[in-house]
C-alpha cells in the first residue's frame, strides 16, 4: 500500500488565480473585397472574482471582444483560455447579458430564468426550489408568473440577469446592459449587480461607454481605443465601496476617463 | 351610467360584431325576395332556404332527394380536408423550417416553389384525374398540393425571422443545436405557422369542392355539382352556407387546438 501523502502543513495563501486569459487576440472583418481589423494585439487576464470594465467610445470593437469570449465569434488569430482550457463555442460557464431584450415572449418570467437551469438539472422540485431563490436575489418574486412584455425594461434587465447568474457561470460577460435603462433605473440596476456580485462572487466583464458606470463598478477598466482596437490603457479604480459619486476621488478619476476619452 | 356598467355595454356590442354582415345580409336578400323583382329559379327565398337546410341536415334519407345527406356528405368531406391538410402540414412545416434557416436549402427550392405555386390548383385537375381517377385521392392530392404553399412560405418566413439574439442566448445557456430548435426555433417561428396554417386550412375547403365536382357520389362538393345539374338552386346556395360555417368551425377549432397546446401559440403578442 502507497504511503499517503504527508498533509500539507502550510496553508496555501489564498490567491484569487486567473480565469480568463486573453492571447494575442486579433479580429479581421472582410468587407467587400477589403479587410477591417477590428481588434489587435489583445492581452489581458481577469483574475477570480474581478469586476473589469472595458471602456471605449462606440465603433472601437468592445461588443467584437465581448462576443469572442462569449465564443459567438472566433478571432481571427489568438487564444481565449478559461481556466487553461480554450474557448471554441458558447456554453454556460460564461454567460452574457445582453444590450437588446433577449427574454423568451412566450415564457414567463420564472419559467424563463428557468430556461438553462433544465438542461442541468433534472428534478424538477429544484429547479423551482433555485428558481424562487433567484426570483427573490433580483426582486421579482411578485412578477413570477408575467410574461416579458408585461414588464418594464429595468425588470426585464433583472430577469436577464437572474437566469444567468442560477447557472453559475465562471465569468458572467456584460454587453451594456443598461444603456437602454433610464438614469434611475440604471442605477438601480448598477446597485443590484454590485450586491449579487458581493453574494455570489463571480467574475464579471462589463462593456461600457458610460464613465461613471465604469467608475462605480469595476475594479479594474481596460481602456480601448479605435481602429484597430486596442486596450491603451488600464486604470486601477482603487475606491472603497459603496461608491459615491459625488465624492472628489469618484470626480478624479472621472475626469481621467473624460480625458482619456478626447484623444 | 358608471363606467364599468359601459365598457360593459361595449363589451356586448362588441361581441355581436361578427354576427352584423350575415344579419344584415339575410335582412336585404328576404326583402329582396319579398318583392318578387328576381325570380325563385335565381335566387330562392331564404325561408325556402332553410327548409331545404333544414331537410337536408335533419331529414330522413331517402325521404326526397337531399333529404338527410348531411352526415355522410360532411363526413366525406372532413376525411378528405383534413388528409389534404395533413399532408400539407407533415411536408410543410419541416420543409419551411430548414429552408427558412438553411439559406442552400431555400436557395434549392425557392425557384421551384414559386414557379410551381403560381400554376392554379385547377390546372392540376387534369392531370390528377388522370393519375388518381375519380374520388378520393384526386381530392386529397388537391387539397395537400393547394395547401402545401402557404404553410410551407410562412413556416419558412418563420423561421427567418426569428430573432437570432434569441438563439445565441440559448446556446450561451448549455442548449444544444437540436433542443434549441424545438425550444427555441419553433416556438420563435409559431405567429407566422399559426398564420400559414390557418391559411392552408381555408384553402383546403376551397380545393376540397374543386376536388370533388368532378363526379364522386358524395361529399359537400358533390351535392353542389350535383344540384346544379338537377336545378336545385336552394341545395347549391345550401351547400354554400354549409361549406362557409363548416370552414369557420374549422378554423376556429385550430385556433383553439393550437393555443391548447402550445404556450407561444396561447401568449402569442
Amino acid at each position: 500500500m502507497k504511503p499517503k501523502l504527508a498533509p500539507v502543513s502550510k496553508i496555501k495563501p489564498e490567491t484569487p488565480k486567473t480565469t480568463l486569459r486573453i492571447k494575442n487576440l486579433r479580429k479581421v472583418f472582410r468587407t467587400n473585397g477589403s479587410f477591417l481589423t477590428v481588434l489587435d494585439e489583445i492581452n489581458f487576464s481577469v483574475k477570480s472574482g474581478e469586476m473589469i470594465c472595458i471602456f471605449g467610445r462606440s465603433g472601437c470593437g468592445k461588443s467584437t471582444l465581448l462576443k469572442i469570449l462569449a465564443g459567438f465569434l472566433s478571432p481571427s488569430s489568438g487564444t481565449v483560455l478559461l481556466n487553461g482550457s480554450p474557448v471554441t463555442g458558447p456554453g454556460p460557464d460564461r454567460c452574457v447579458v445582453f444590450q437588446e431584450d433577449t427574454l423568451f415572449p412566450w415564457l414567463t418570467v420564472k419559467e424563463n430564468i428557468a430556461f438553462g437551469l433544465r438542461g442541468q438539472i433534472r428534478e424538477k422540485n429544484a429547479i423551482w426550489e433555485e428558481v424562487e431563490h433567484f426570483l427573490s436575489l433580483v426582486g421579482l418574486s411578485e412578477f413570477r408568473d408575467y410574461l416579458p412584455r408585461e414588464i418594464s425594461g429595468g425588470m426585464r434587465q433583472r430577469v436577464a440577469l437572474a437566469r444567468v447568474l442560477i447557472l453559475k457561470p465562471k465569468v458572467l460577460l456584460m454587453d451594456e446592459p443598461f444603456a437602454s435603462l433610464d438614469a434611475q433605473t440604471r442605477e438601480e440596476m448598477q446597485n443590484l449587480l454590485l450586491s449579487l456580485w458581493e453574494k455570489l462572487s463571480h467574475t464579471v466583464l462589463f462593456v461600457t461607454h458610460d464613465v461613471n458606470e465604469a467608475i462605480t463598478l469595476a475594479d479594474r477598466i481596460l481602456l480601448m481605443q479605435k481602429s484597430p482596437g486596442r486596450i491603451r490603457d488600464e486604470i486601477r479604480v482603487d475606491l472603497p465601496r459603496p461608491r459615491k459619486r459625488g465624492k472628489s476621488e469618484f470626480l478624479f478619476f472621472s475626469n481621467k476617463l473624460y480625458e482619456e476619452l478626447q484623444d | 351610467m358608471t363606467k364599468e356598467e359601459n365598457t360593459k355595454l361595449h363589451d356586448s356590442v362588441f361581441q355581436m360584431l361578427p354576427w352584423i354582415i350575415p344579419s344584415v345580409f339575410i335582412i336585404l336578400w328576404t326583402v329582396i325576395s319579398g318583392t318578387g323583382l328576381i325570380p325563385t329559379y335565381l335566387l330562392p327565398h331564404p325561408v325556402d332556404i332553410a327548409k331545404a337546410c333544414y331537410n337536408y341536415i335533419f331529414g330522413t334519407p331517402g325521404e326526397a332527394s337531399y333529404s338527410g345527406r348531411f352526415l355522410s356528405d360532411a363526413v366525406a368531406s372532413l376525411i378528405r380536408v383534413f388528409s389534404g391538410f395533413a399532408v400539407a402540414v407533415t411536408l410543410g412545416i419541416p420543409l419551411g423550417i430548414i429552408s427558412g434557416r438553411l439559406a442552400s436549402v431555400q436557395k434549392l427550392m425557392s425557384s421551384t416553389i414559386n414557379g410551381l405555386r403560381s400554376v392554379p390548383g385547377i390546372s392540376w385537375l387534369p392531370l390528377a384525374m388522370i393519375w388518381f381517377g375519380i374520388g378520393i385521392k384526386t381530392t386529397i392530392f388537391l387539397v395537400a398540393l393547394a395547401a402545401f404553399f402557404p404553410i410551407y412560405l410562412n413556416a419558412a418566413a418563420g423561421a427567418r425571422q426569428v430573432n437570432p439574439l434569441l438563439l445565441q442566448a440559448g446556446a450561451m445557456m448549455g442548449v444544444k443545436r437540436l433542443k434549441g430548435t424545438f425550444a427555441i426555433l419553433l416556438p420563435g417561428a409559431m405567429p407566422h405557422m399559426l398564420t400559414g396554417l390557418r391559411l392552408g386550412l381555408g384553402i383546403s375547403w376551397a380545393y376540397l369542392v374543386l376536388g370533388e365536382l368532378t363526379g364522386v357520389p358524395n361529399g359537400l362538393g358533390a351535392i353542389i355539382m350535383d344540384a346544379r345539374m338537377l336545378g336545385r338552386i336552394d341545395i347549391i346556395v345550401v351547400g354554400i352556407i354549409i361549406i362557409a360555417v363548416m370552414g369557420r368551425i374549422s378554423d376556429h377549432l385550430l385556433k383553439t387546438s393550437m393555443k391548447f397546446c402550445f404556450k407561444s401559440a396561447r401568449r402569442m403578442p
